[in-house]
């Protein structure tokens, strides 16, 4: 009998393509689009439920030749995704949904309805790939999405398929085109948060805890130094290294460089103090062999941010500090810390912080 | 694979040979509009007649009481919001229930947007109008109510004719959703008192998109649509003749198979439920203390989701249904059983199981070993013994 798998389809070209490149293959794919979110009425242009997805993951299927479900998980993402997203806001952090929609939503959520149809993988349409049992980043380099995938349990590797991760976009794009869909293949990427469609993550934020939160009230905007140089509408609205939104008259350019929740404050500085020699993540998950004390790594603190070289100086429980050979730029509690050993992803976490390095850096040191 | 099961006639049904002969002509030469003053004109007038009156005699109505319509919804709206808007002014209030087709409780909350007033009769935990509540709602300021004769999601049966005679008695009209019980209950118009009946054609072997609407001879109804004076202006445009003419066909061979179909269906109905109670003997079965059509079974079995169990019985080849879809096509729980007090756990786990004409006793043996199967295996991955 084909092996069955259970393709989560967006109605995008990257998952139509996953799912096409599967039916070639001679799976027995079944497509399923997930329903996350619903904007009711307030978003004329996206009718309720992202139903342009759905009907374009539908017409995808039906043009396969696979039968196409739409899975109710709005409760479960609103609660282990957006109310986390929102939590990191308040908690003066810059959260990455995507993360915790890939570990919980797709790879755990989905996965149960895989074995509900005695499906033996799960496939998406993520630029990654599996090697030998081992997440690798995707080939084509510019849209590798290893960066979100470090947080999934490493027993569900083996049951993923990554169809389009060995190839790059324009690749896949050629494919939706020989494959006949058309529409598909020259759809916008979409760059914003699913959940936050006009890019105004403060609008989710006050729909979950109403516009008088702390974190969207107006709070002081300091200097390194402690100085009060002007007044900001709410310190989830900035995140680290941003400089929009901050008073200018300064003889540098000025950046966020911390957040403090407590006091509402956002503190801005030049850009020398937005480096960090060191990082300090927690929540590690392994997607292998742990790391040890003394590894050599590889990182990366930003989605498509260079790889940056690194050592393992300490590890306590999940968290794990590493020293930077050169200083990185605007590392940012909540973002994801992911480490690699060459193209394999080793492992990853969350920020919580840049952290001292073991030796002074030149440039503030002199 | 074996041969696939349809197990969702609640939903639609074929269209069965002897209706669509019946209307083939009418696609092809004799395509006229009834309107028309020549001979093709009349040619489709004399079926569309004809056709009238043959779903009126079935019915027990006059022919000039019958409006052919698009199917259920549209004769739900036409009845709730046609009444209401004709005695808004003297009474301002609908009565129905939370157990209602969506059609129905959308009109009224239409109504209610329109400054009506609307008043939602609890049901018992069987599914059945609460008779103490629903007289109480019942009075002088109502225009209309509408209770459901046959629920689609859960099958049970209301006393149609007794809420009908209470509301008749404090001068309110009457509108029931007889979609699921043409073919069902005996409907007889000469004897039965309410005001508004509707009735669809594809639950019965006639195409999608054809229905009719019962209209007592002297009841207002302010008509949705205004154009042509076509069916006495109360259903302006052209009309859909051959299907009318289908939808007639359809009607007779229903009734003329009732008691035989009915006591069929019913027989297969109830071995399924009593295998599946058997073997899953948690399993919950809703309406089951209510007097229920023969035709429906649904059931919910605790530590499962209905959206795992029709992906799963839809890829083993069995056709079922579950709750209600919104536009997405994810399932939401039913409104049906929410107003029913069934839990919110074991709401989420309903399957709806519906037996027609295509349905046999080989059906009814493999899903009695299938659906177990699958409950068991759904339950071992959900960590429940």
């Amino acid at each position: 009998m084909r092996p069955r798998v259970l393709v989560a389809m967006s109605g995008g070209v990257d998952s139509s393509v996953a799912a096409a490149l599967l039916v070639r293959a001679g799976y027995d794919v079944v497509g399923a689009t997930m329903k996350l979110f619903c904007h009711g009425d307030d978003l004329p242009d996206r009718p309720c439920c992202s139903l342009d997805s759905v009907n374009d993951a539908r017409r995808v299927c039906e043009q396969l030749g696979v039968p196409h479900y739409v899975l109710n998980l709005e409760d479960a993402f609103g609660h282990d995704v957006v109310d986390n997203f929102v939590a990191e806001y308040v908690a003066g952090r810059t959260p990455i949904p995507c993360v915790r929609c890939n570990t919980f939503t797709k790879f755990r959520d989905l996965l149960r309805k895989a074995d509900a149809i005695d499906a033996a993988y799960i496939a998406t349409g993520h630029y990654a790939r599996i090697v030998d049992g081992a997440l690798h980043r995707g080939l084509d380099p510019d849209k590798d999405q290893t960066y979100f995938l470090w947080g999934i349990d490493q027993r569900v590797l083996a049951r993923m398929l990554l169809p389009v991760g060995d190839r790059t976009k324009a690749e896949t794009r050629q494919v939706a085109r020989d494959l006949g869909l058309q529409v598909i293949a020259d759809k916008v990427e979409s760059q914003d948060i699913c959940f936050v469609p006009d890019g105004d993550h403060a609008k989710v934020i006050a729909a979950r805890l109403g516009p008088e939160t702390p974190a969207l009230q107006p709070g002081p905007v300091v200097t390194v130094d402690g100085r009060v140089v002007g007044e900001h509408l709410g310190y989830a609205r900035y995140t680290i290294g941003q400089r929009r939104g901050l008073p200018g008259g300064f003889l540098q350019p000025m950046f966020v460089v911390a957040i403090r929740p407590a006091t509402r404050e956002v503190v801005i500085g030049p850009r020398d103090a937005l480096l960090g020699n060191g990082v300090i993540a927690g929540a590690m998950n392994w997607l292998g062999a742990p790391a040890k004390v003394g590894d050599r790594v590889q990182l990366r603190v930003r989605h498509r941010a260079p790889l940056a070289a690194a050592e393992v100086v300490r590890m306590e429980g999940d968290v794990i500090e590493l020293a930077l050979d050169e200083p990185v730029a605007a590392i940012t509690p909540g973002q994801s810390l992911v480490l690699y050993d060459g193209d394999r992803v080793i492992g990853g976490g969350l920020i919580e912080r840049a952290a001292g390095a073991r030796r002074p850096l030149a440039l503030l040191a002199g | 694979m074996p041969a696939p099961i349809y197990l969702d006639h609640a939903a639609t049904t074929p269209v069965r040979p002897e209706v669509l002969d019946a209307m083939l002509p009418y696609f092809g030469p004799r395509f006229g509009n009834p309107s028309s003053v020549h001979r093709w004109g009349r040619e489709a007038r004399a079926a569309l007649d004809e056709a009238r009156e043959r779903v009126a005699h079935a019915l027990g109505a006059q022919p000039d009481e019958l409006c052919f319509t698009s199917g259920g919804t549209e004769g739900d709206n036409l009845a709730v919001l046609g009444s209401w808007r004709a005695l808004r002014d003297v009474r301002p209030a609908l009565v129905t229930t939370p157990i209602e087709h969506k059609a129905v409780l959308a009109a009224v909350h239409q109504a209610a947007k329109e400054g009506g007033e609307e008043r939602i009769v609890a049901v018992d935990p069987a599914g059945r109008v609460d008779e103490a509540a629903y007289r109480a709602l019942v009075d002088a300021r109502v225009a209309c109510v509408s209770v459901m004769w046959i629920n689609n999601e859960v099958g049970v049966v209301q006393d149609i004719p007794a809420l009908a005679a209470t509301a008749k008695a404090h001068g309110a009209l009457v509108h029931t959703d007889a979609v699921q019980a043409l073919g069902k209950v005996d409907i007889d118009l000469r004897t039965l008192p309410v005001d508004y009946l509707t009735v669809s054609g594809h639950k019965i072997g006639a195409p999608k998109g054809i229905g009719a609407m019962y209209i007592r001879r002297g009841t207002p109804l302010e008509p949705l649509m205004h154009g042509g004076s076509q069916d006495r202006g109360r259903r302006p445009g052209t009309e859909n003749v051959a299907m009318t003419i289908g939808f007639a066909r359809a009607v007779e061979l229903t009734l003329a198979e009732k008691a035989a179909e009915c006591a069929r269906l019913q027989a297969m109905r109830d071995e399924l439920e009593q295998a599946l109670l058997a073997r899953i003997p948690d399993a919950v079965i809703h309406g089951r203390g209510a007097p229920r059509a023969p035709h429906i079974l649904n059931i919910s079995v605790p530590g499962t989701d209905s959206e795992s169990l029709l992906m799963a019985l839809d890829l083993k080849g069995v056709a079922c249904s579950a709750g209600s879809a919104c536009q997405s096509g994810s399932i939401t729980p039913s409104h049906v059983l929410s107003a029913m007090g069934v839990p919110t756990a074991l709401a989420v786990a309903a399957i709806r199981m519906s037996l027609g004409a295509l349905s046999t006793e080989e059906d009814v043996r493999r899903v009695a070993e299938l659906f177990p199967a699958l409950i068991g295996k759904a339950r071992r991955l959900a960590g429940v013994t």
